[in-house]
């Protein structure tokens, strides 16, 4: 599948799924604490006369003070788990894991570069920046990525420096141990990063619909694992899996951070708009569904 | 062998493996299949997992009676099963089979070799030798079959080798030499019987009853055999005959008439009567066909007996009249031709003309009515062609009683003719005399109306009597002839049309004419004297091939008295154009039906053997279950791609055969798609063409010139062109592009025919040419004075070119967008040159502008889009004004008379007001 033919089309669907979105949520364009120019507005008195852009009173008679945008939310370092198990489906009609990952992360780029916030895509060393073309971009990298079918890709992020009251959002299966995942999040939230766990698991992988005699074989090279009667562990393996969200809920609670489930054969739209108000109030601890 | 009815084990040991099949059953079930293989991401969580009670895993119980009923083909295979087998062979000693091979054996000569095959293997399996005799004598350029006991490999051998041959059994000969005491006693004798009797039957038969049981097979139905003989003549119509060994009952069969390239002509069919032994029926093929057959067989007997040669006498006789068809005369009742086409057109080829072009045809008999009296130099060309063979029938009349020295005449003549029962004659019209027995005309039935009223008479001569074939009833004689060289040449005292007669109203003319052409021995020939070479000779089956060496020549005594054989076997004798056929089918006497043996035997049919083998089908049972299994196993364990995918298979297989089908399809289709591509190209977008002309620089400049015009278009019009294109008259479509720029250089070729037809065609459906000599700066603006315009008259040789004039000044090309009054190029001064319409044509819009001003070399515009050449004179204000002129002439491709309309708009508004 070339690069370039599919690429407009994740854009394309991603922007969709956006769009479904991003009614109802407020902008962010007002005075507030930052570094980027804003506004110029008259001197009042109670003003420091620090703020006064002595330049631009120059050009008139009236002084100006010089207002700079309210920078809160300053940057969003996304980032999908890319390793091999993450490329499987159960079933033909519905999309691979990483797909519907790739999907969300571009849609959620692109909601929060309409809503002039910067991002970046974590592990790359990019700085965060917004307008379409860093969608493009991060278009692009996904793309190649995929194409660079990488066997060893981790199932986790790599361990960065980011800088404080950051965001990140991760995207992946979290099927990892759990002190694997702890260590990660413990990591970055010790920097003081806000995060979000996207949980995106096949339906497959919730119930576990086969019967009968199977070997089972994992995706990273796991080894192959005999089952004689798949309905006689069917329930221990929901609980097993349930053991493990909530380890991950625990994890996610314990550092602040918000832990999202999502199945791929939902519409991507819920998880958007649920990822998105997580983002638009940082500090609100939950798990949504 | 164990027998078990229809179906039989020739090797039934090998059915004691099936004890093997319980044990097999038992392991079956008790292995299990090898489980499903899922890939799943989330193995970690299933680590350990380990299920309380495990699926009792056995495998199913159709895929074991599968695998079970494989093991059981791949025994019964082993064991080498037989349908219908043949049973085994009486007696003790050897197989003795006589086979008759002659002609009459040639149908059904499959099934006569499936059959001593059979009584082959049966021996084989007995362990006894065969031996094997044949009756007709053996073909001169093979070796006769050894006549001891054989084993039964190479009886079969020689019997698959056997081919039948194209002419009679010879019984007696083989009565006369067998030693039956080689075989020992005890033998099985079977004698294959062609269903022929003959007197020799009883000899032979006793003598093989000396070795032992004597079985006789006889043919049966279609297998039976049929000679056909050569088509003969009956009163003037042409019968085919057949015979057949009396049989009681009817039987239909078909005769196929094929040309010489083998292609089928004409079917008859003729039925022979229940106890029938001959069948006819006529010969009804359309005149212009019968010439073209050469050979008939009966159909599905594949036999030499069963086919008829026809050489140049069984094919109709090419009759020339000399004289003018009657169509051409005003009046073809008085004329001679008339009568003499209306009477032999059922029957024979008629060519009407001169002496000189007839001559040259191939003739049988040359007819020369009165009407066309024959020159000096014309009778000496008849002389030597009578001498040769050739019939001349000629007509009396006023002519030739005026003429009674003329030495075409088999009788001398007196002058005048001999009036009967006219005005001023004494007695009545005198009536015919019947014909005498040596005569030609002989047993022709003489109407009593027929009446002559004028003749010319013969002088007494004492050859005169013998050369009268016909004569009135007063003696007097109504045709004579006299043999010439190896022809004839007959005279009719009479005329050909009704002047003299009402003889050419009569049916007894036509049956006389008959006659005469009949009298002529063909094209070729009938008879001969000296030996005639083989040339094709029949094989057994009835085909035609090169004579072995050893075939004899045939001989004029030895024709008569023609009998096939090995030295002499049916088939074409003659040199290479003219051959004489030779058929069985007329030499092999009566047929009588051979119903059986005097002294007695067991009779039976030739039949079909139905032993079957079943070990291949068998095996390839087997082979199917062994990849069904292997599918199912690999389904089994979830190997095999998803059900949907199978689902969408055949749709993909569909649409991949449909593919294949269209690359694969005659016309070709990937042609079609390159063609609509460069159609498709050409007119999306409006795009100026120039021609190519083969000189790398003229072009490039033609098309740095267009690709200029194109952008200043662009800029200043609403005309927006793409990339000029380049084209070659004599392959790519001119219609696609309103206007082409030609360069008229020295170097480009001649159009050829196809391309000379494109720029005509292109000219008259309103296209518009720039021709440009481009050498105004040559010949000082005087065009039509310098090398280019000669070239141009060269390149336009062929193409219908309206007469031209000089551009005149309120020409609509001088303001179809800006006014121009002049329309300088590279060079200026060159006047134009367009149609002198006179507006009638194309809406008065010139096909053809001629001039030399190298406009394109003007227009030329490099990559940067500055330039190419200078202009000269010189100046931004020549180019510009070339670049007007471009614009002009587009406009004027585009939108024709339009401006020059415009010019009456303020008279149209005057009146639009009012």
């Amino acid at each position: 599948m070339a690069a370039a033919a599919t690429l407009p089309a994740l854009l394309v669907a991603a922007d969709r799924v956006a769009l479904t979105v991003i009614q109802g949520v407020h902008g962010r364009r007002r005075v507030g604490q930052g570094d980027s120019f804003w506004q110029f507005r008259r001197y009042q008195p109670g003003d420091a006369t620090a703020r006064i852009d002595w330049r631009q009173s120059a050009k008139s008679r009236a002084v100006f003070v010089r207002e700079t945008e309210w920078e809160a939310a300053a940057s969003v370092w996304l980032w999908r788990d890319a390793s091999p198990s993450m490329r499987w489906a159960s079933r033909d009609e519905f999309p691979h894991k990483a797909e519907r990952a790739e999907l969300a992360l571009l849609a959620l780029g692109g909601l929060l570069v309409n809503g002039g916030e910067r991002i970046a895509q974590l592990g790359t060393g990019e700085r965060p920046v917004t307008g379409r073309a860093v969608l493009r971009r991060l278009a692009a990298t996904l793309q190649i990525e995929r194409r660079h079918e990488q066997t060893d890709s981790p199932s986790l992020p790599r361990r960065m420096a980011l800088p404080a009251y950051g965001h990140v959002v991760w995207f992946s299966d979290f099927l990892a141990p759990l002190d694997e995942i702890e260590n990660m999040v413990r990591y970055y939230a010790g920097m003081g990063v806000f995060g979000h766990l996207v949980q995106v698991l096949d339906p497959a992988e919730e119930e576990l619909p086969f019967a009968g005699h199977v070997r089972f074989a994992g995706l990273e090279n796991e080894g192959t694992h005999l089952i004689r009667k798949v309905e006689a562990v069917r329930a221990a393996y929901i609980q097993r899996l349930a053991a493990q969200r909530e380890g991950l809920a625990r994890i996610a609670q314990s550092s602040g951070w918000t832990l999202h489930q999502h199945r791929t054969d939902h519409a991507p739209q819920t998880l958007l708009l649920s990822l998105y108000l997580a983002l638009a109030q940082p500090r609100r601890n939950a798990v949504a569904r | 062998m164990l027998n078990l009815g229809a179906l039989a084990f020739a090797a039934p040991w090998a059915l004691a493996l099936t004890i093997v099949l319980p044990v097999i059953w038992w392991l079956l079930r008790l292995l299990p299949p090898s489980p499903k293989l899922i890939k799943f991401p989330a193995i970690r969580l299933l680590l350990g997992l380990k299920p309380e009670e495990e699926t009792p895993h056995k495998l199913p119980l159709w895929l074991a009676i599968l695998r079970l009923l494989l093991v059981a083909l791949m025994i019964a295979a082993l064991a080498k099963p037989l349908l219908n087998p043949a049973g085994d062979l009486e007696g003790s000693g050897p197989l003795v089979v006589v086979i008759d091979d002659g002609w009459a054996a040639a149908p059904g000569w499959r099934q006569r070799q499936d059959h001593i095959g059979a009584l082959i293997d049966k021996a084989e399996r007995a362990d006894r030798n065969v031996a094997i005799l044949t009756t007709a004598p053996a073909a001169i350029d093979e070796q006769p079959l050894p006549r001891g006991l054989l084993r039964p490999s190479d009886a079969r051998a020689l019997v698959n080798a056997l081919k039948p041959k194209p002419w009679p059994t010879d019984r007696a000969a083989l009565a006369q030499t067998l030693d039956v005491s080689a075989f020992g006693s005890g033998a099985t004798v079977v004698w294959v019987s062609d269903g022929l009797d003959d007197p020799a039957v009883a000899a032979l038969g006793e003598k093989l009853r000396d070795a032992g049981a004597l079985q006789l097979l006889l043919p049966d139905g279609e297998v039976a055999p049929i000679a056909l003989l050569p088509p003969s003549a009956q009163g003037n119509e042409l019968v085919l005959r057949s015979q057949r060994p009396a049989s009681d009952l009817p039987r239909r069969i078909a005769v196929q008439a094929s040309d010489d390239q083998g292609r089928a002509i004409a079917r008859m069919e003729m039925e022979f009567a229940a106890g029938a032994t001959q069948a006819q029926t006529p010969f009804n093929v359309p005149n212009e066909l019968r010439n073209r057959v050469v050979r008939l067989d009966v159909e599905r007997q594949n036999g030499a007996g069963s086919a008829a040669l026809l050489d140049e006498r069984f094919r109709r006789r090419p009759v020339g009249v000399i004289g003018v068809p009657p169509s051409e005369t005003g009046t073809p009742l008085l004329n001679d031709v008339y009568y003499l086409d209306r009477a032999l057109a059922p029957i024979a080829a008629i060519s009407v003309g001169d002496v000189k072009t007839l001559m040259d045809e191939k003739l049988a008999v040359l007819l020369l009515p009165d009407s066309a009296a024959p020159s000096t130099a014309d009778r000496e060309a008849l002389e030597r062609w009578m001498a040769t063979g050739g019939v001349v029938v000629r007509f009396a009349g006023p002519r030739l009683a005026n003429a009674p020295e003329d030495p075409l005449s088999p009788v001398r003549l007196r002058a005048g003719e001999r009036a009967l029962g006219g005005a001023i004659a004494w007695g009545e019209p005198a009536r015919l005399a019947e014909f005498a027995d040596q005569s030609p005309f002989a047993g022709l039935a003489v109407p009593p109306d027929v009446q002559i009223s004028q003749q010319v008479l013969a002088e007494p001569d004492v050859e005169l009597s013998e050369r009268t074939w016909a004569r009135l009833s007063d003696g007097t004689p109504l045709v004579t002839a006299q043999r010439k060289g190896e022809g004839w040449l007959v005279l009719f005292h009479t005329s050909a049309n009704t002047t003299w007669t009402n003889l050419p109203l009569s049916g007894l003319f036509v049956e006389m004419l008959q006659r005469l052409v009949a009298l002529s021995r063909g094209v070729a020939g009938g008879k001969f004297d000296q030996a005639l070479r083989p040339y094709r000779v029949f094989d057994g089956f009835g085909r035609l091939g090169d004579p072995p060496v050893g075939v004899r020549a045939i001989t004029p005594e030895l024709a008569a008295r023609f009998a096939p054989g090995p030295t002499t076997p049916p088939g074409l004798y003659g040199e290479e154009g003219a051959q004489q056929a030779f058929n069985l089918g007329d030499r092999v006497g009566n047929l009588s039906a051979l119903t059986g043996i005097a002294g007695g035997a067991t009779l039976g049919l030739i039949e079909a053997q139905g032993e079957i083998d079943l070990v291949p089908l068998v095996l390839v049972a087997a082979m199917i279950l062994l990849l069904a299994d292997i599918f199912i196993a690999l389904w089994l364990r979830g190997l095999l791609p998803a059900a949907t995918r199978l689902r969408r298979a055949p749709v993909t297989m569909l649409i991949a055969l449909l593919v294949g089908a269209a690359l694969l399809s005659p016309h070709d289709a990937g042609a079609q798609t390159r063609d609509d591509e460069v159609m498709l190209r050409a007119t999306l977008e409006t795009r100026l063409a120039y021609i190519v002309t083969g000189n790398n620089e003229v072009d490039q400049v033609s098309r740095a010139g267009l690709t200029g015009l194109s952008a200043v278009l662009k800029q200043r019009t609403s005309v927006e062109p793409a990339e000029p294109v380049g084209i070659n008259p004599d392959s790519d479509e001119l219609r696609l592009f309103p206007f082409i720029y030609w360069p008229v250089t020295t170097e480009q070729p001649s159009l050829s025919r196809d391309g000379v037809a494109a720029v005509d065609r292109y000219l008259k459906q309103g296209g518009i040419i720039l021709f440009d000599t481009r050498d105004a700066h040559l010949t000082g603006g005087r065009t039509g004075a310098g090398q280019g315009t000669r070239e141009l008259r060269r390149l336009l040789a062929g193409i219908e070119i309206p007469p031209l004039i000089a551009m005149s000044k309120d020409h609509v090309l001088g303001k179809s967008f800006y006014l121009l009054s002049d329309f300088p190029g590279r060079w200026a001064g060159a006047s134009l040159w367009l149609e002198a319409g006179d507006g009638r044509v194309n809406d008065g819009v010139s096909s053809l502008v001629i001039g030399g001003n190298d406009w394109a070399g003007a227009w030329a515009i490099n990559s940067f889009g500055d330039p190419m050449l200078p202009v000269a004179p010189g100046g931004n204000n020549q180019r510009e004004l070339a670049y007007r002129f471009g614009v002009n002439i587009v406009m004027y491709a585009l939108t024709g008379n339009y401006k020059d309309d415009q010019v009456h708009l303020p008279k149209i508004l005057e009146r639009l007001v009012r």
